[in-house]
């Protein structure tokens, strides 16, 4: 872990000229990288750190409109997450929602791409060009315009799920797919898939095209099925790219906002389909409780650095074993 | 419930209107080569630009002073309000909802004006519910400007096809929907919105409920008590007991209620007064065949319904109040006050000019200047209010009942819980 985070000190002996004592040569020697990174480095401080840590500062506070007009501070210390952790909307409804609707949507994201890629690999020039194309779309198109696609073919009244099993008999009445928590989340699952499986897809295509044509023969000479083939010898080969690809959809799909805040009822009216992004925006920018949806963030964000950690030490861990 | 009732039917007006107008000398407020920053909410008439421009000429006439207009959408307007508190970017004067203002006055962002409105001799001719909701502490923080009431717009073509009076009472409209729904399946009788907070509280106070009041500086809320729930049975029963309603509605905002109007495919719903000009300019063949009356109280008379509106407010951070006190007063007294009340379907907030549109005939307007009168009513005025509304209380106690998920005693108990819960916040 340690090892690949350090940054590598080039060996001594390719130090360069212009250097005086060999003391100084040791002291640039080692400070070499790091000038050469600091722009880089103060960049990223300046943009991702500080408001990062301005948030933290504003998740110890009771900070809202008033604090805001006057530019005050005023510490509270750990309320906020005492009453975050003592919220039963936490427990209830913002975590589960969060944390199974990320693991479904993990899952069938990689799972979809995954077989898109494997289409693609199996297609011609031409058709992989235009199904690439075509599975572009979908990545190009904005998170916000393609809920109202999905929340338009899911209407009540007039979309075209509604109007289909009506048509065929197969309902009465028109539901309303959108007030029930679980088909709630089953057409925020799609719009998700749907929007998130070309960059596996993408992803996973241009690791499988790494894979020797010879040793997926060599299997098949040897007895093994399609089936096992994937798993045998593809998926192995294809770790660090499943690593990168699970790990960028579980921040994704953690943080998910837009998608459930513009759903019909996501926005805060229906309390069963709250989850911690949309609470934390209503707490901050409904309620003026700056502090209290700060707090909402830092502990999301801490959920999710726990499970990269654990899922990135898993994946290094069989790296070594493997 | 007296107290909530406007008494603009008895409006005092006259002699000290005159003098207000008189006073266009501009005492002092000479701006020649400045320029006032004003933010103006975006949405609300339809034809805005032709209407500012000239404002603009007349403002320049009578100050010498530039007049910067930056149009701003309503569902943006209250996260750019606070980040531009925070970055120290406010204009001078800015529209704010009539739920805002307190907001923002308690939050240290308004210029009290109070002495400003006495100087200009105004303080008795503003309307009493957006005076109301423009005051902080004894302060006034912002200037009534327009104000609107919902009401019951109907299909005036149906209800004659059908032989269908305009509901007087209750018993009325389950009457009326049971005769739409039998002769036109395809309509949907009487629209509940589960997401449009402004079309329940009419059903709570005309049961004789109450939405929160206070006592001694605490807030109860009133919505669990006895009459409110049966307000808010009948209302939510509309949809599930009599099925005039549609399951989409569930979700609806007040927006889809209108769109789904627009199409033709609702018959009643509760209804802003300025949206039958949208509904007709939307859907030209609709003109004729629509009509409106007052939200019927339970045995007759009117449901009272909420008093929404906008306040012209300054922002202490302007440098020159005066100047923003001129303009303020332009907009909202005599020509231009009135002239963009009639322009977008709204109420001028002087009660002078009230008067004068009472008067009118338009059985699209009369309609609901006697519900605006009459049957004008505030919502809790209070800084933490805007946060219940922001919580969404009681769409999701509505929406929560539509749905099935809860009873209206549950519903409205665990609602009435967290409105007092907010209300009572520091």
């Amino acid at each position: 872990m340690t090892q690949t985070t350090r940054p590598t000190v080039p060996a001594r002996t390719e130090r360069v000229g212009t250097i005086g004592t060999p003391g100084n040569a040791m002291f640039a020697s080692r400070f070499r990288p790091w000038l050469l990174l600091a722009p880089a480095l103060l960049l990223l401080a300046g943009l991702l750190l500080w408001p990062l840590i301005r948030v933290v500062l504003f998740s110890l506070q009771d900070y809202g409109l008033r604090e805001i007009v006057s530019g005050t501070s005023n510490y509270i210390g750990l309320d906020n997450y005492a009453e975050i952790l003592g919220d039963p909307t936490l427990w209830t409804a913002a975590l589960p929602n969060t944390v199974l609707f990320a693991a479904a949507s993990v899952v069938g994201t990689v799972v979809f791409g995954t077989l898109v890629a494997l289409l693609l690999r199996s297609l011609g020039g031409f058709w992989r060009g235009v199904l690439g194309t075509v599975i572009m779309v979908a990545w190009a198109m904005p998170a916000v315009t393609g809920t109202y696609v999905w929340v338009w073919i899911f209407d009540a009244d007039g979309g075209i799920v509604n109007r289909t099993l009506m048509g065929l008999g197969l309902m009465d009445q028109p539901v309303n797919w959108f007030t029930n928590p679980v088909t709630f989340y089953a057409i925020a699952l799609l719009n998700v898939v749907h929007h998130g499986f070309p960059f596996v897809a993408v992803t996973v295509l241009a690791g499988l095209l790494g894979v020797p044509k010879e040793m997926l023969e060599a299997a098949e000479m040897d007895g093994a099925g399609p089936i096992r083939r994937f798993f045998s010898v593809i998926v192995p080969s294809l770790r660090q790219v499943f690593a990168i690809v699970i790990i960028l959809s579980t921040i994704w799909d953690f943080k998910i906002f837009a998608q459930v805040y513009l759903m019909p009822g996501g926005a805060g009216s229906n309390r069963q389909v709250l989850n911690m992004g949309v609470w934390s925006y209503v707490e901050s920018f409904g309620q003026n409780r700056y502090g209290f949806g700060a707090a909402i963030a830092v502990l999301l964000t801490l959920f999710l650095m726990a499970i990269t950690v654990v899922y990135v030490r898993t994946i290094l861990k069989e790296e070594k074993n493997a | 419930m007296k107290k909530r009732v406007l008494a603009g039917a008895a409006v005092v007006a006259g002699a000290l209107l005159l003098s207000a107008c008189a006073s266009g000398q501009t005492d002092g407020a000479s701006g020649k080569g400045e320029t006032l920053n004003v933010w103006i909410m975006e949405g609300t008439n339809p034809d805005s630009d032709a209407f500012f421009s000239d404002v603009k000429s007349e403002f320049e006439k009578e100050t010498g002073a530039k007049l910067k207009i930056d149009f701003v959408q309503w569902a943006d307007a209250h996260d750019r309000f606070v980040t531009s508190i925070a970055g120290g970017t406010t204009p001078d004067v800015a529209e704010t909802g009539n739920t805002w203002t307190a907001e923002f006055a308690d939050a240290g962002g308004l210029l009290p004006i109070s002495s400003y409105v006495e100087k200009s001799g105004l303080e008795k001719d503003l309307v009493e519910g957006l005076e109301k909701s423009g005051s902080y502490d004894g302060e006034l923080y912002g200037m009534p400007w327009y104000a609107g009431v919902r009401g019951l717009v109907y299909r005036a073509d149906v209800f004659s096809e059908l032989g269908i009076e305009a509901p007087k009472n209750w018993d009325d409209i389950v009457a009326a929907g049971e005769k739409i729904k039998a002769a036109k399946p395809d309509m949907i009788p009487f629209a509940v919105p589960g997401n449009a907070e402004m079309s329940a509280y009419p059903w709570v106070w005309g049961a004789g409920g109450e939405v929160a009041t206070e006592k001694n500086g605490k807030w109860t809320s009133g919505l669990d008590g006895e009459k409110s729930r049966e307000g808010l049975s009948f209302y939510t029963g509309l949809a599930t007991r009599h099925q005039f309603s549609s399951p989409g509605a569930t979700t609806w905002k007040e927006t889809d209620v209108l769109d789904n109007f627009v199409q033709g495919k609702v018959a009643m719903a509760i209804q802003g007064s300025w949206t039958p000009a949208t509904m007709i300019e939307k859907a030209p063949d609709l003109k004729g065949k629509i009509a409106a009356t007052t939200i019927p109280g339970k045995d007759g008379g009117i449901s009272p319904s909420v008093l929404g509106g906008s306040h012209l407010s300054i922002f202490n951070t302007s440098k020159k109040p005066e100047l923003a006190w001129e303009f303020v007063k332009l907009m909202t007294t005599g020509k231009f006050a009135k002239e963009w009340a009639s322009q977008s379907g709204y109420f001028p907030g002087q009660k002078s000019l009230v008067e004068e549109t009472m008067k009118s005939t338009d059985p699209l307007v009369a309609p609901f200047a006697k519900q605006f009168v009459e049957g004008g009513s505030a919502l809790p005025v209070s800084p933490r209010f805007g946060a219940v509304q922001a919580k969404q209380t009681t769409n999701a106690m509505i929406q929560s009942i539509l749905s099935g998920q809860q009873t209206v005693e549950k519903a409205s108990t665990a609602a009435a819980d967290e409105m007092q819960k907010l209300l009572n916040q520091k």
